[in-house]
């Protein structure tokens, strides 16, 4: 039995549809993301299996059992918010204790379980702090605290790592990872962050405008997107267009690639070569591989790599990235105005309309 | 959704009272001023114009013009006292700020009664005025002494939206405006002014509305040639028992106040419903 | 987000420019003084009367003109009245009913106005903000008809009733601002630990709302003191309420208990208005009432 199971929901606004005849099925103990860009659908579906909006179509079935006539405060599911949503006149504790309290857990209990839970999120001994005196990481931890001590079938996280500062983001997506291995509760988590999902998820559903455009794991999204939109919204990737001709795609440069051309595209279809930038070699190319001529137009050093962006011909360039290992000075390499030869192996392209 | 069911329950209580106890006498009100006393003093509801024709009567025309005009004075004055107040507090104040606005607040704590009342006992005859000149000019049965009474009263209502609109200006916009205006008066003019004319407006609207239908300033301060439209109506309801008539006196000045007062409340409604949204 | 640092090559400003804080007046303005000036002789009349007010009930003698010397003696005529006693107890009565029956009703409709979505709620919105600019003798004229209508004798309960009719008003207000500031997720997120709507409401809403309803509450009570017009027309033969006595008192020219009165009425309002400024900040809320108060003020 599926933790979740989405039927053919819809959410329209007016005559807007958020949300478009979604259907999925979460398995139980999964870390599941949606991910995509602002209004894509992402938060209303997850607003929508916690109670706070109904499906105008479709159904939703947390255990099996469908939830339209349930509302938030019956519902087994738990929310951690982007904002957190403390309640600033109770103190940590009874932050933690409310949903317990409830639920009329007998005290004893209330007490231990409490503080499991605060050890759980590392915050033991902080017990009487008030809201107002936390940071914000703190306080996410106290919101996740809160959800998780009620048990929960199924914890939803909007946005939770959103507010806070890029280290401490990374910290947090491997805590969390780790507390869900650890409680082997399902997660629904909710982000726009592509790494994020990627370094957190079991499976991830990408959503643009309220469609789901490509639903697996984070490896098979990212080597195997679906389409362009996927292809360009998880990692970065570079799109080169152009035309299918004998079993390749010539682009416009007149270039012609070999690749790996899908049975539905047939002669002369526009499409897209999709190929990520770590997978472009610059000047020392194996046999096999497919070879392109272009010039250095532009050179960006990011610490751990360098982006190395080629023109290929006019309006058509391309991004490679070198990894900044010790042997290879990138400054001595490649300079601005180069003339350069790049490849790929053929399978590491893909052809997408 | 049942959260928005019980957050409707709410508007209930308040609604009803309001629509029963607030609404439906303002109603009543115009009905009556359609009707007329009978012989034995009883008021009757009725469907005849004859207290509006009554109205245009030479003899009551020149009280509304008169509540206008005083009331216009006193905006006038209250903008010229209270607009330098307001900007020094504001933008001179530091940290004394908060201190100063209450300060300016407090005396209209003291009922505006007793605050009328004090200026009595400043200019009347036997006042502390006369006494420190050693003289006896008459102060109050003046006109004068009415708009005084009305600007002492609502002064508090036009400082403090100003106040409130000139402490929310960005105080760079001042600095900018000197650079590019030159004069303190240019950039007041084209920087500041503009930036505070709602809280000007609204300032104003506070202190004209309750002005014109007052009838305290002119019954303590001012004499048979001051009588306002509020000393009228206030007449027409206790000392001389003709209800109807006090009635359309009532929705006379209401009709003409009508105007300001629905655009001050769809500007206030406007912006309370851009806070919710 | 970035902020602008000083360049070294600025040109030199004069040090008073360095050393001032942000916020400070912008320079250039040499009108502070006469300002100042303006401002002070502003204060000075604005106190004048009432200080007249508070010193001359101290006055022996009843003259306004001459301090004759400190006396209590206008306080004694004041509090030994049996009626001025009634009137006052009936004030503080009728300012305490209605602010306890205001504030319950204007929280009510601020909180329905804020959360709910319902076809009336613009209406209501307006219908709120109504009271608040109809002049006071409307209100007076159209109360006493009503209650002349149903048959209702003037008493304290009609001046109640009119009181908190207009009292309302301010009490949605202010909770309303306060209210909209306290973000729906944190009601959301106790309804998703198990809190129902009423459960929310009393756990979470209202512990986060009283600041506000307090302050509300302060300040519909002085109002309610102070009133006149109101309780002018609807009050009954007696006991009336302290203002409508000094009316009365000071058509008759019967003057200087009015001075202690009038001194009196201060310290109760000005009390009431304090403690609706410092209680929220004493009772461990960080900001002040005044701006709690003021929050809404400058539509």
């Amino acid at each position: 039995m599926s933790a979740i199971r989405f039927e053919g929901v819809t959410k329209r606004f007016g005559g807007l549809a958020a949300v478009d005849d979604l259907n999925l099925e979460i398995r139980k103990g999964e870390f599941f993301s949606l991910l995509g860009p602002s209004g894509c659908g992402k938060t209303t579906t997850l607003r929508m299996v916690a109670g706070f909006d109904q499906p105008t179509e479709g159904h939703i079935y947390l255990d099996g059992e469908p939830v339209e006539t349930v509302p938030p405060y019956r519902r087994n599911v738990n929310t951690v918010f982007q904002s957190y949503a403390l309640f600033e006149h109770l103190n940590i504790e009874d932050n933690v204790a409310f949903g317990l309290k409830r639920k009329k857990v007998p005290s004893d209990e209330i007490r231990t379980r409490v503080a499991e839970a605060l050890e759980l999120v590392e915050l033991h001994g902080r017990g009487k702090a008030r809201p107002r005196e936390l940071s914000g990481g703190m306080k996410q931890r106290v919101a996740l605290a809160r959800a998780l001590v009620n048990r929960p079938s199924v914890l939803l996280l909007d946005e939770p790592l959103g507010a806070l500062d890029l280290k401490l983001r990374k910290q947090m997506q491997v805590e969390l990872k780790g507390i869900q291995r650890e409680v082997g509760i399902t997660f629904l988590y909710v982000t726009h962050d592509q790494e994020e999902a990627l370094a957190m998820s079991d499976r991830i559903a990408v959503m643009e405008r309220g469609l789901v455009k490509q639903c697996s794991s984070p490896e098979d999204i990212y080597e195997h997107p679906s389409g362009p939109f996927v292809a360009s919204f998880i990692g970065t990737s570079n799109l080169l267009s152009g035309v299918v001709e004998n079993g390749c795609v010539k682009l416009a440069t007149g270039a012609s690639c070999v690749a790996q051309v899908p049975s539905d595209c047939p002669q002369g279809a526009e499409v897209h070569l999709s190929v990520r930038p770590e997978k472009i070699w610059l000047d020392e190319l194996e046999e096999g591989m497919v070879e392109l001529g272009g010039t250095i137009v532009e050179r960006v050093y990011v610490g751990t790599t360098t982006q190395v962006i080629v023109e290929l011909g006019p309006g058509m360039r391309v991004t490679a990235l070198e990894q900044n290992t010790a042997r290879v000075g990138s400054d001595n390499r490649w300079q601005i105005g180069d003339r350069v030869r790049l490849g790929w192996h053929r399978e590491h392209a893909r052809v997408l309309r | 959704m049942n959260e928005n069911r019980f957050a409707s329950a709410f508007l209930v209580p308040g609604g009803l009272w309001l629509l029963l106890l607030f609404v439906t006498p303002l109603v009543l009100l115009l009905a009556l001023s359609f009707g007329y006393t009978d012989d034995l003093g009883e008021a009757i509801y009725s469907t005849r114009l004859d207290n509006y024709e009554r109205l245009i009567d030479p003899a009551y025309l020149p009280v509304l013009f008169r509540s206008v005009g005083f009331a216009l004075a006193a905006v006038v004055l209250c903008l010229l006292i209270g607009y330098p107040v307001a900007y020094y507090i504001a933008i001179f104040g530091g940290r004394w700020k908060n201190l100063l606005i209450v300060l300016v607040v407090l005396p209209f704590f003291v009922n505006y009664l007793i605050r009328t009342y004090a200026w009595i006992a400043l200019l009347g005859d036997d006042g502390m005025v006369n006494g420190v000149l050693d003289s006896s000019v008459r102060f109050l049965n003046t006109p004068y002494a009415v708009v005084g009474g009305l600007v002492y009263g609502f002064l508090a209502f036009m400082i403090l939206p100003i106040y409130a609109s000139l402490d929310r200006m960005d105080p760079s916009l001042i600095e900018a405006g000197k650079d590019l205006y030159g004069g303190p008066w240019q950039t007041f003019r084209h920087v500041t002014l503009p930036h505070t004319m709602q809280g000007v407006l609204a300032g104003s609207v506070l202190v004209f509305l309750p002005a014109v239908g007052d009838f305290v300033s002119a019954s303590l301060l001012g004499g048979p040639e001051e009588v306002m439209i509020g000393n009228l109506i206030q007449q027409q309801f206790q000392a001389s028992d003709n209800w109807p008539f006090g009635a359309a006196l009532t929705v006379a000045m209401m009709a003409f106040l009508m105007v300001l007062m629905v655009s001050y409340l769809r500007a206030a409604a406007r912006e309370a419903k851009e806070a919710t949204a | 987000m970035s902020t602008v640092e000083s360049r070294p090559s600025a040109p030199a400003r004069p040090a008073a420019d360095a050393r001032r804080a942000p916020g400070k007046p912008p320079k250039g303005f040499d009108r502070p003084r006469f300002l100042k000036l303006f401002v002070g002789v502003f204060f000075v009349l604005l106190f004048a009367p009432i200080a007249l007010v508070v010193l001359f009930s101290f006055n022996s003698s009843r003259s306004l003109q001459d301090f004759q010397g400190f006396s209590l003696r206008w306080y004694e005529t004041f509090f030994e009245s049996e009626s001025l006693r009634d009137s006052l107890i009936a004030s503080l009565e009728i300012a305490l009913l209605t602010m306890l029956i205001a504030t319950v009703l204007g929280t009510m409709l601020a909180y329905g106005l804020v959360r709910a979505r319902t076809r009336v709620s613009d209406s209501l919105n307006v219908l709120m903000l109504v009271p608040l600019v109809t002049p006071e003798i409307v209100a007076g004229a159209s109360a006493l008809l009503l209650f002349t209508q149903v048959k209702l004798d003037l008493s304290l309960t009609t001046i109640v009733l009119a009181h908190i009719t207009f009292s309302i008003s301010y009490v949605t207000v202010v909770v309303r601002a306060r209210l909209v500031s306290l973000s729906r997720e944190v009601e959301e997120a106790s309804m998703d630990l198990g809190a129902t709507p009423v459960e929310t409401f009393r756990l979470v809403t209202l512990p986060a709302l009283w600041p506000a309803v307090l302050a509300a509450g302060l300040l519909v009570f002085a109002l309610s003191f102070d009133d006149f017009v109101l309780s002018f027309f609807t009050t009954g033969e007696s006991p009336q309420p302290l203002p409508v006595r000094i009316w009365t008192q000071i058509r008759f020219g019967v003057r200087p208990t009015i001075n202690a009165i009038g001194t009196f009425m201060l310290v109760i309002s000005v009390l009431s208005i304090g403690l609706a400024l410092l209680l929220p900040r004493l009772l461990g809320r960080r900001e002040s009432g005044l701006k709690v108060l003021l929050g809404r003020e400058g539509a």
